[in-house]
């Protein structure tokens, strides 16, 4: 028995050692840190256009960034495709990406870092989301800085110290504002005794759920709780065939119903905030032109459409479309105060700053 | 370990006298078979505790001083000791009485009982969460659909119930397997000395599980620990949380390390504390002829109480979540089962879990042996240290992995032999437990009187003794397999690119809140694991019906 048992078990080994070795040499290795379940089919459909095998590694872009460190040099993935621009600004600093070519670089000129290591992909705001059974939103501050004067709101506030698009706004309030500013402000919120949620999902559920009455979180959790991801109206143009293909239902079980809003503050406040995803090619990689390939298709006006009607987040780039209930993007973008997005990239202090606010 | 103190023990080991260095070295010599599984278990091991000190020590030390001094690092300790010994209370309060329904009465139906109490380590813990979750609140079902409005679960009760309800079967089956494996005669001796049912059940029953409890409720102790799907849904700060957070949300590999040693201490001071409880405890049997079942008693009236009991946990454990899983499918059936994606998500998960299971028991079993035959200190560093790897925080041990394997062996970098080996070492403590009980009550006679008779050391423990521990084998395989197909963060940075096991896609999407796409890969999980263990329970019995055949 024990003889039967080691015996198939070191077979077992070995067929899987010599089935799954290592990389093959031709393939584009993407590690991702957007999610499987916002992006897979937009990698599906790249699968049949592009000329090389494509192989993704999903994870968040903490878990991923630290691998690729532990790696180092022997790491087989061609592209950091990242949620945030804090982590970018991190593979930066560690001398991960590669700088890209112009041509592509110059694509989404109006959000690209000045050291061209990455490119935007897609584009979100911070909001003030709020339960709307239980507050109007006459009754809400013109500015986030605002929020912790709100005494009505002890312990029902909801926020994401541990997620990277909270982080990026405290950065940009440590950057705009000084860093004795944001230490008040965090200290001032913490007085209010808010729920810390991983991440914004639940967060935005448990608002749904009356668990707290407003929460600070990204414009597109509000729309994918109340409208999931449009359907059938993915329209590109341009390419044919694969658009129309709707097998993959990937939307949340939207309930317009919900008593979820979303609150803009005053116009420029850092509580609206643009924040872009984005990707680059890494130092590592071997197939530097099928990575550059990926990164122009990520720009392309297929998958930019794609971002806006599945994931509800804004297109970088001029022509794509965007659903009806989303606002348009010069508007929202007139909301947001100008910012450079290179000053994102210091992370160190902010993980500071929440850490003595206990946050962390 | 000849201490006069333990009064249950009915003998004393020849070989536990044994501790100086050279007899050490002498066995190691014997039993070189035994000792390669061994270095295999250590080296697992101490890769990870290699690298997290490394990674540790990079820090600034006045720095690091400031972070791991701090108030929040007393209120995360007394979060998670507080959370540990909760759930060993709520799991105690769960599987004693119904391993004692499932085994010691005649109650109709309990081979059904046994399947329940064992089912809920089908339901991954954050699918449990999630239940809970969307049971309660103002828009939860319970208010939907019977209009009665709890507050949503979360903090602590809720990750208490949540981990409680998840983890309680492996008390549960630690305790059945001691309860199976008790020599009556003990308490009919006592009874016919004049003491009570509830005295004897106390006095001669209770101690004599105390074996089972611990290991049982080791492993509880430490999946709280190193939790972090449930605490992290339920909000509840613990060691666990606060390490997911560092290493999910901030890019600081160094200040997770360090508090990835702190939650490494915190599990080596109760891994201390099982031993010191351990210490001194065999409970085989040591008269001639074979042991009997106890006679099982017959409930009466009270049976109802016990079908309302299992009942009742069955309905929390196992029939919420998955209820509750059942109804996302309903959401997403219009949009119909991805039925490709869904086979090849089910082969990757059980071409990672059934080899890591079999490769688990096996390096087990040698291990649990020396603990349990050759009792010394060394013997009992490395069986502490099976636990150890346990306990490490996965995302740490999936980091040290990744930088031992690209240093040492670079081609399986990726591969699904590192997937394989890392869930093996990570649950191995999982397979020790059982195999430790079922060896406790293997009389160590049997082995002697094989090798009086002309056995080598390796033949007569294959012929003798390892029929007897089959069972516990069977159970550490079905505990390895079940938790290595709800795995999480291993899979996520050792498999192989592309690599998507049912686990992963729940969790993507469910975090995604797309509980309609999340449900059918949740439900899978469940189904085969639920499968998986009905086969495990057929093949028990019928490795039990031999024995009842021979008493009569």
């Amino acid at each position: 028995m024990k003889r039967l048992l080691s015996l198939s078990l070191v077979v077992t080994l070995v067929l899987s050692l010599l089935g799954c070795g290592g990389e093959q040499q031709d393939e584009l290795v993407i590690y991702s840190g957007r999610s499987k379940a916002l992006v897979d089919s937009l990698v599906q459909q790249y699968r049949q256009q592009a000329d090389v095998p494509v192989r993704v590694r999903y994870g968040t872009d903490s878990q991923l960034l630290a691998a690729l460190q532990e790696e180092g040099d022997q790491s087989p993935a061609d592209v950091f495709w990242a949620n945030t621009t804090g982590a970018l600004g991190n593979a930066v600093n560690n001398g991960l990406l590669t700088e890209l070519p112009d041509t592509l670089a110059n694509r989404a000129a109006r959000f690209t870092p000045s050291n061209q290591r990455w490119t935007p992909v897609t584009t979100r705001f911070r909001v003030l989301a709020y339960n709307s059974d239980a507050v109007s939103p006459e009754d809400l501050p013109d500015s986030v800085l605002d929020l912790p004067e709100h005494e009505e709101f002890e312990g029902r506030v909801g926020w994401t110290p541990a997620y990277s698009s909270f982080q990026d706004f405290v950065t940009a309030l440590r950057v705009t504002e000084g860093a004795e500013t944001a230490r008040t402000w965090l200290s001032d919120m913490q007085a209010l005794n808010p729920n810390s949620y991983t991440s914004n999902t639940p967060m935005v559920q448990a608002l749904e759920a009356g668990e707290i009455d407003v929460a600070l979180t990204n414009h597109y959790y509000v729309l994918r709780l109340k409208h999931g991801g449009a359907e059938g109206e993915y329209e590109g143009e341009e390419e044919e065939g694969e658009e129309h293909e709707e097998e993959h239902e990937e939307e949340a079980t939207p309930r317009a119903s919900a008593p979820v809003e979303m609150y803009h503050f005053a116009d420029g406040d850092l509580g609206n905030l643009a924040l872009v995803t984005g990707a680059g090619a890494l130092q590592t990689s071997n197939q530097p032109d099928a990575a550059n390939r990926f990164l122009r298709f990520l720009l392309s006006e297929q998958a930019q459409s794609f971002a806006a009607t599945r994931v509800n987040e804004y297109p970088v780039v001029s022509g794509a479309s965007v659903p009806d209930y989303l606002m348009p993007a010069d508007e929202a973008l007139k909301m947001s105060p100008e910012f450079d997005l290179q000053k994102l990239q210091n992370m160190e202090p902010t993980l500071d700053l929440l850490r003595d606010a206990g946050a962390l | 370990m000849g201490s006069p103190h333990a009064s249950t023990r009915p003998s004393v080991h020849p070989h536990s006298q044994n501790r100086s260095p050279a007899r050490v070295l002498d066995t190691i010599r014997r039993r070189w078979y035994v000792t390669i599984p061994v270095a295999v278990v250590v080296g697992g091991v101490l890769i990870p505790l290699v690298y997290l000190l490394l990674r540790a020590f990079q820090a600034d030390p006045g720095t690091l001083w400031d972070l791991v001094v701090r108030g929040r690092t007393l209120r995360l300790l007394w979060n998670t000791v507080g959370l540990t010994v909760g759930v060993l209370a709520g799991t105690s309060a769960l599987a004693l009485p119904l391993a004692w329904l499932t085994t010691r009465t005649a109650l109709p139906g309990r081979k059904a009982l046994t399947l329940l109490g064992v089912l809920p380590l089908a339901v991954p813990g954050y699918v449990m969460a999630y239940a809970l979750m969307a049971t309660t609140g103002e828009y939860g079902t319970l208010a939907q659909t019977l209009g009665l409005v709890v507050p949503r679960l979360s903090g602590y009760t809720g990750a208490w119930l949540a981990l409680s309800l998840s983890t309680f079967p492996y008390l549960f089956l630690n305790l059945r397997t001691a309860f199976l494996g008790l020599d009556p005669s003990l308490e009919e001796s006592a009874q016919a000395l004049g003491r009570g049912r509830w005295r004897v059940f106390v006095q001669v029953v209770l101690p004599q599980l105390r074996p089972a409890f611990l290991s049982g409720g080791l492993l509880v102790a430490l999946h709280v620990l190193g939790d972090f799907g449930v605490v992290s849904l339920m909000r509840y700060d613990t060691f666990s949380y606060a390490l997911y957070i560092q290493y999910a949300a901030s890019y600081d590999r160094i200040y997770a390390a360090c508090l990835a040693l702190m939650l490494l201490i915190l599990t080596g001071a109760i891994l201390l504390l099982e031993a010191r409880l351990l210490k001194g405890l065999l409970f085989h049997r040591t008269e001639s002829g074979t042991s009997r079942t106890a006679a099982r008693y017959e409930l009466g009236r009270g049976r109802w109480a016990g079908y309302a009991f299992a009942l009742g946990v069955a309905g929390l454990s196992v029939v919420l979540p998955a209820g509750t899983v059942g109804y996302w499918m309903t959401d997403a059936a219009a949009g119909g089962v991805p039925w490709a994606g869904l086979g090849a998500a089910l082969w990757d998960s059980v071409s990672a879990s059934a080899p890591a299971a079999v490769l688990a028991a096996l390096l087990a079993l040698p291990v649990a042996y020396l603990g349990v035959r050759h009792p010394s200190p060394w013997t009992r560093v490395v069986e502490r240290a099976a636990y150890l790897g346990y306990a490490t925080p996965p995302l740490a041990f999936a980091l040290a992995l990744i930088v031992f394997s690209l240093g040492a062996v670079p081609f399986a970098y990726q591969t699904l032999a590192l997937l394989v080996t890392a869930y093996a070492l990570h649950f191995m403590a999982e397979a020790v437990g059982p195999v430790r009980s079922a060896l406790y009550q293997a009389p160590p006679h049997l082995e002697e009187a094989a090798r009086s008779l002309g056995r080598s050391p390796l033949g007569a423990f294959v012929s003798v003794t390892f029929p007897l521990v089959r069972r516990g084998l069977l159970v550490s395989m079905a505990f390895v397999f079940l938790s290595a197909m709800k795995e999480l963060p291993l899979t996520f940075l050792l498999a192989p690119i592309g690599f998507e096991t049912l686990a992963l896609n729940t969790w993507s999407y469910a975090e995604e809140a797309m509980f309609g796409q999340a449900a059918p890969y949740a439900l899978t999980i469940m189904f085969v694991s639920a499968l998986f263990v009905g086969v495990l329970l057929l093949r028990e019995q019928a490795s039990e019906r031999p024995a009842a055949a021979e008493r009569t």
